[in-house]
């Protein structure tokens, strides 16, 4: 099925390219429908627990979704500058979807000067003098509540926050927002030494900005590349441009299919054109050398094209079938990631995996009967030559002939010293971090940090269930020892809370020197709170006053360490508020670096799961676990490295690098089915094993390591990404697709010529032989499987018609099952030869040598063409040792085949 | 962000000593040719004529989340004879609250003084002064210009084209500083209802010309001929979300209500004194609360 299902585009030419064009086009009509989604929401679980708890704490003490404006300059307290200000003070209020704007020109502040309370707001509007402007930079600055909100401690500094508008950034409204404040700062831009904005708008902005650029950069850069290693290696333009096609009409699916779906692109949507022209590329590198090997086994023939593509179909399409399977299996290990970043960009990655298979296997032999050659002229015909990939083949192949346990020893010992560092790995997911370092925005937050507060934010909430609890003098004393920890802990900028702004008000009504203290009475405390607006606190305290909250603004990007200080406070947090209060630290940052963590949790659960079903289906493949075993090798040694270098370079695990295993495995897997699959056909021919080896990767080798290196080029060329994840990414892969060039062909060679393995691909590829089989007296009463089992531990041999088979009067403990042709069972006595026989397919010879070891007693010549399977007896005992029913089955069945014999031979003899 | 300014009161007073002054019959006609000025004057001379008046006032105050904070207070207005004006409101509840006090005095030179008391602080009256007479008061979204009228001399009044609500006519008048008269920076506009020559309605503005406030004035009463009073007042905050309400269960026009010695600073310390004590138990303040919440309850369904 799967071979004619290859032949279909060759074929059935018309009603392929009809199918292929219908679906294209409606899929080109659903990208007109794609949406993105740069949200950090999406790298949330939507059922994480903690999330309900922010989105209350954020419904009851607002967003931290505000913008903030920098403002610097030495002379930033003149009338000149303040007057430009004000201006844009004015002018940002005027925009459409600000809702706020939090700065100098709004806040109040209250002064206790001699008795008494002096009320007013900072600035009212811009002064005239200098004198005025100065005032207004004192009486700023005393004010403990802004220092670092809206002052630097120099006040040559100055902020404006502002709030916009809740949005769901339809109609790009956050890219709006960004650019209508951008407008109004760079009209200002002049007058100031330096002004920017921070804030989700701006983010927002530069992320699909980002990604936008990822796109129009990455997908085409990955295409140069691929076109340039296939000409490299394969010297073939068709060669190149066949994947070029396929990818292209996978990406128009794709995102056609995302579109209809209304499934978001996100940021690591940015890599999947890179991913479908690199990864669909492999497999079409393999049916192209399939075929042009096909066009060198055919080259004497007419139809030497179509005879080609058979071949390639017979030899490919199983494997095909099989990569394509394991690759989509390793993206689809996060179908049910609960984060939809990591979600949404498996459903695509998986689906155009999928379809990338569909397509090659429909485009490929099309594309082949259309502009294909009827010759080889490429390097599959130049195996010996001196290129690249037979320069490595003979490297390594020095290695395995010459220093085989050496090589294994020391290979384990780099994986025991790769896994020491990949202990150290940690997780850390700062969605600021997924910008490049010397990216604008990164330096204008390091600077906001500097000069004022860090824009990172996470509030810690205390629940009392008493009312008014903090109206409580004792209460608020425990907000202000959770500050002084934070202080202690000396890693955030800032931290505000009720407590501050009671100790403040208090100070100034009372006159007393710079340290504010906290009003000693409960009833003081409810009269200083009449004092403020509910505005003024909503930021801080439940209207009820059972709930109150510390903001804590910081810069730490590292959130596996601010996860250790999280911890730390947790501690500090569960003495100083007691047993009957609750507390809960929250903010998105905490949540998306929660979430990364639970991913590194999933990937691993994901990693076992997909090796476990790698292991299970080579298994079955090879009705074998020493065959699944094998297969695992090439598959773990590389991420085994992988790891091991990102705990070597402290690179850490977040959403993208997580997912560098599962999916690099199930891409690295592809060489290993190609390569067993190859060494399997062989050996059906030859007991030769380590010759089939020897062969199997001379074959594979050329695409094995084009297809390598074209990967490793193509998730190399992630590197230029906008996004450190993506970028991350890229060089982990490429850096795993390398070493499994080495784990494929140096490695697993090594184990493969001390393990046999036989396909069931092949034996299902064998339906001819079918019915022999199953009508053999040799494999009678056996199940399915006792007779696979028993066939894959023999030996598929030709021979051409005239072939002595078995030679009387030597010894020999081989048994042969004619699959298809005839041979004759001839007796030599006294120089006369004597015809016994004449045996058909499904009947066997040379059991007499297989039960006993003696001399065989005749000859066995082929009278045709004839294919047989070897059963040798040594090999049988040894392979079927754990299989007792097998063995006793199949000495039943030769006992009643010799039994057969011996009474045709006594009915010959009466009959004579 | 602090709410301090008690400066308003200042305003307020003047308006108040503006509008005793001259309690003579002014319902001249007014007809399309008025000015904004002279309908506000007459607005003034019809619904400000006592010199004496005590209110007790509940407010409501509802946030974004719909949280309510009632309190209650009683307002204590007097103007003398030699022309000085004595200013108190006085908090009553929530409990913690009783006793604070704002006590302003405008001397007939036009000096005012302001002070807050604290009976929590300690007996000592905190002189108050600021800037700002648009800042609202004590938590609340009204400034005291908003309740008790603007000083006319300080604005410029720029009539509107009559607008005709429900069958209701009504003067519109837009409110701007003196100085402004070339009408750039709206502060307010004024909705008069044409039939009692009361502002029902009146939308404040921000720099930009947005609507930052809205203050309706319900359950309109004649309380003497053809001067009205509202008995309950809505401010609505449209960018904060909040709203303040504020009803007048009880107003008289008496001296004898408005005694004097209530806007000294011996008044208040006798009758809301300092006392030092220590916090009370978790166990009392949880009973007194739970009285405090039955209160409000009753408070809430009486407003």
């Amino acid at each position: 099925m799967i071979v004619q299902a290859c032949m279909l585009g060759y074929k059935h030419r018309i009603p392929v390219t009809v199918f292929l064009l219908f679906i294209t086009i409606f899929a080109a009509i659903g990208m007109q429908r794609l949406q993105v989604d740069t949200s950090i929401d999406s790298l949330i679980p939507s059922e994480d627990p903690a999330r309900q708890i922010y989105q209350k704490v954020m419904g009851e003490f607002g967003t931290d979704n505000k913008t903030i404006v920098y403002i610097k300059d030495k002379d930033l307290w003149t009338p000149e500058k303040l007057t430009r200000l004000e201006q844009l003070h004015l002018a940002i209020e005027k925009l459409d979807g600000v809702t706020r704007v939090d700065g100098l020109f709004s806040l109040h502040t209250v002064h206790g000067v001699d008795g008494k309370i002096i009320s007013r707001p900072v600035l009212r509007a811009a002064p005239k003098t200098i004198e005025d402007a100065l005032s207004a930079k004192q009486s700023a600055l005393s004010n403990p509540l802004y220092i670092g909100n809206f002052f630097s401690n120099d006040g040559n500094v100055t902020a404006m926050i502002v709030s916009v508008e809740d949005n769901d950034d339809h109609n790009n409204f956050s890219r709006l927002i960004y650019q209508a404040l951008q407008e109004q700062l760079n009209i200002q831009k002049s007058e100031f030494e330096y002004i920017t904005q921070v804030g989700p708008p701006r983010i927002n902005a530069e992320l699909k900005q980002s990604l936008y650029e990822d796109f129009t950069i990455l997908g085409p850069l990955s295409a140069v590349i691929l076109v340039i290693s296939i000409l490299l290696f394969m010297r073939s333009w068709l060669s190149a441009i066949v994947p070029l096609v396929t990818s292209l009409i996978t990406i128009i699916w794709t995102f056609g299919m995302l579109g209809w779906l209304g499934i978001p692109l996100n940021i690591l949507s940015a890599m999947i054109p890179s991913l479908i022209i690199v990864i669909g590329s492999t497999e079409d590198t393999h049916l192209m050398a399939a075929f042009l090997r096909g066009l060198d086994e055919n080259a004497d023939k007419e139809s030497s094209k179509y005879e080609a593509l058979k071949y390639m179909a017979r030899h490919i399409g199983l494997p095909l079938v099989l990569t394509v399977s394991t690759t989509a299996l390793g993206f689809a290990s996060n179908l049910f990631s609960n984060i939809g970043l990591i979600q949404h960009f498996s459903i695509a990655a998986t689906f155009a995996m999928l379809a990338n298979g569909i397509i090659t296997v429909l485009v490929l032999p099309l594309m082949l009967f259309l502009f294909g050659s009827d010759k080889n002229t490429s390097l599959v015909k130049d195996k010996e030559t001196s290129t690249l990939p037979n320069r490595l083949v003979r490297l390594f192949r020095h290695s395995q002939d010459h220093f085989p346990i050496l090589t294994l020893v020391i290979t384990a010992a780099l994986c025991v010293f790769f896994i020491f560092h990949a202990s150290k790995l940690y997780v850390t997911n700062d969605p600021l971090s997924y910008f490049q370092s010397d990216r604008p925005l990164i330096h204008d937050v390091k600077r906001i940090h500097e000069d004022l507060a860090g824009v990172k934010i996470f509030f810690i909430t205390l629940e009392s269930k008493q009312e008014k609890a903090f109206q409580h003098p004792k209460n608020i004393k425990k907000l202000s020892d959770i500050q002084n920890f934070l202080d202690k802990q000396g890693v955030y900028d800032r931290s505000i809370s009720l407590a501050d702004h009671l100790k403040f008000i208090n100070r100034e009504f009372r006159n007393i020197g710079t340290e504010g203290s906290l009003p000693e009475t409960r009833k003081l405390v409810a009269q200083y709170l009449m004092f403020f607006h509910r505005s003024d606190l909503d930021s801080y305290v439940s209207h009820d006053y059972s709930r109150a909250n510390i903001v804590v603004r910081h810069n730490v990007t590292d959130s596996h360490s601010l996860n250790k200080y999280i911890r730390e406070l947790e501690e500090v947090m569960k003495t100083v508020t007691g047993p009957n209060m609750k507390s809960y630290i929250v903010s998105e940052n905490l949540m998306v670096n929660h979430a990364a963590e639970t991913l590194m949790i999933a990937q691993v659960k994901a990693l076992v799961i997909l090796l476990t079903l790698i292991f299970l289906i080579m298994s079955a493949m090879f009705t074998s676990f020493k065959g699944g075993f094998i297969a695992l090798i090439p598959a773990i040694i590389p991420i085994t490295l992988m790891f091991g270098i990102m705990g070597l370079l402290e690179i850490p695990l977040n959403p993208g690098t997580a997912m560098v295993a599962v999916i690099a495995i199930g891409i690295a897997i592809d060489g290993t089915i190609h390569l067993l699959a190859r060494y399997n056909e062989l050996c059906r021919r030859s007991s030769d094993y380590v010759g089939a080896v020897n062969i199997a990767v001379r074959e594979e080798a050329t695409p094995l390591i084009v297809s390598s290196l074209s990967l490793a080029f193509g998730f190399g060329v992630l590197i230029f990404s906008n996004f450190t994840i993506v970028a991350q990414f890229g060089a982990l892969a490429a850096a795993t697709m390398l070493f499994s060039i080495f784990a494929n062909l140096l490695i697993t060679p090594i184990i493969m010529a001390r393990i046999r393995l036989v396909g069931l691909y092949q034996i299902l590829a064998m339906s001819i032989d079918r019915e022999v089989l199953d009508s053999s007296p040799l494999l009678q009463n056996m199940t399915d499987y006792q007779r696979r089992k028993a066939i894959l531990i023999s030996e598929l041999h030709e021979f051409k018609k005239g072939a002595l088979l078995v030679e009387q009067d030597t010894v020999g403990r081989d048994m042969y099952l004619i699959l298809s042709g005839e041979v004759e069972v001839v007796r030599k006595d006294n120089g006369e030869s004597r015809s016994l026989a004449i045996l058909k397919p499904g009947q066997i010879f040379g059991e007499i040598g297989y039960i006993r070891e003696t001399e065989r007693t005749a000859d066995v010549i082929a009278t045709e063409d004839v294919s047989t399977l070897r059963f040798n007896y040594e090999r049988m005992q040894k392979d079927l040792i754990f299989f007792p029913n097998i063995v006793a089955k199949l000495n039943f069945n030769i006992s009643y085949v010799l039994g057969q014999r011996l009474a045709d031979m006594v009915g010959n003899s009466k009959n004579k | 962000m602090m709410n301090l300014s008690l400066q308003q009161h200042q305003i307020a007073l003047l308006i108040l000593l503006a509008a005793c002054l001259s309690v003579e019959e002014s319902m001249a006609s007014i007809n399309s040719e008025t000015s904004g000025v002279e309908i506000m004057e007459e607005v003034q001379k019809r619904h400000q004529q006592f010199p004496y008046i005590y209110e007790e006032q509940s407010m409501v105050m509802l946030d974004r989340q719909g949280d309510r904070d009632t309190r209650k207070a009683r307002r204590f207005s007097r103007v003398e004879e030699d022309g000085s004006v004595k200013f108190l409101l006085l908090f009553d509840y929530p409990r913690e609250v009783k006793g604070v006090a704002l006590l302003a005095n405008r001397d007939p030179d036009g000096q005012t003084s302001k002070y807050i008391y604290l009976p929590a602080l300690g007996e000592r009256l905190i002189e108050s002064a600021g800037e700002g007479s648009n800042d609202s008061f004590l938590g609340t979204d009204f400034s005291v210009e908003n309740l008790t009228g603007e000083m006319l001399s300080d604005h410029y009044y720029a009539r509107r084209d009559d607008r005709d609500v429900d069958g209701i006519k009504y003067f519109v008048l837009d409110v701007y500083n003196e100085d402004d008269e070339l009408e750039q920076q709206i502060l307010r506009r004024h909705f008069i209802r044409q039939d009692n020559l009361y502002i029902t309605l009146t939308h404040h503005f921000d720099k930009q010309g947005r609507i930052t406030r809205i203050q309706s004035h319900h359950d309109l009463k004649a309380v003497d001929g053809d001067m009205w009073r509202a008995n309950m007042i809505l401010m609505e905050d449209k960018r904060q979300e909040h709203q303040s309400l504020i009803k007048i269960s009880r107003r008289v026009f008496s001296h004898d209500y408005v005694p004097e010695e209530v806007f000294t600073a011996e008044w208040l310390y006798e009758n809301y004194p300092y006392i030092e004590t220590l916090e009370e138990s978790d166990a009392v303040i949880n009973e007194v609360e739970s009285l405090e919440e039955v209160s409000d309850e009753m408070i809430e369904e009486s407003i």
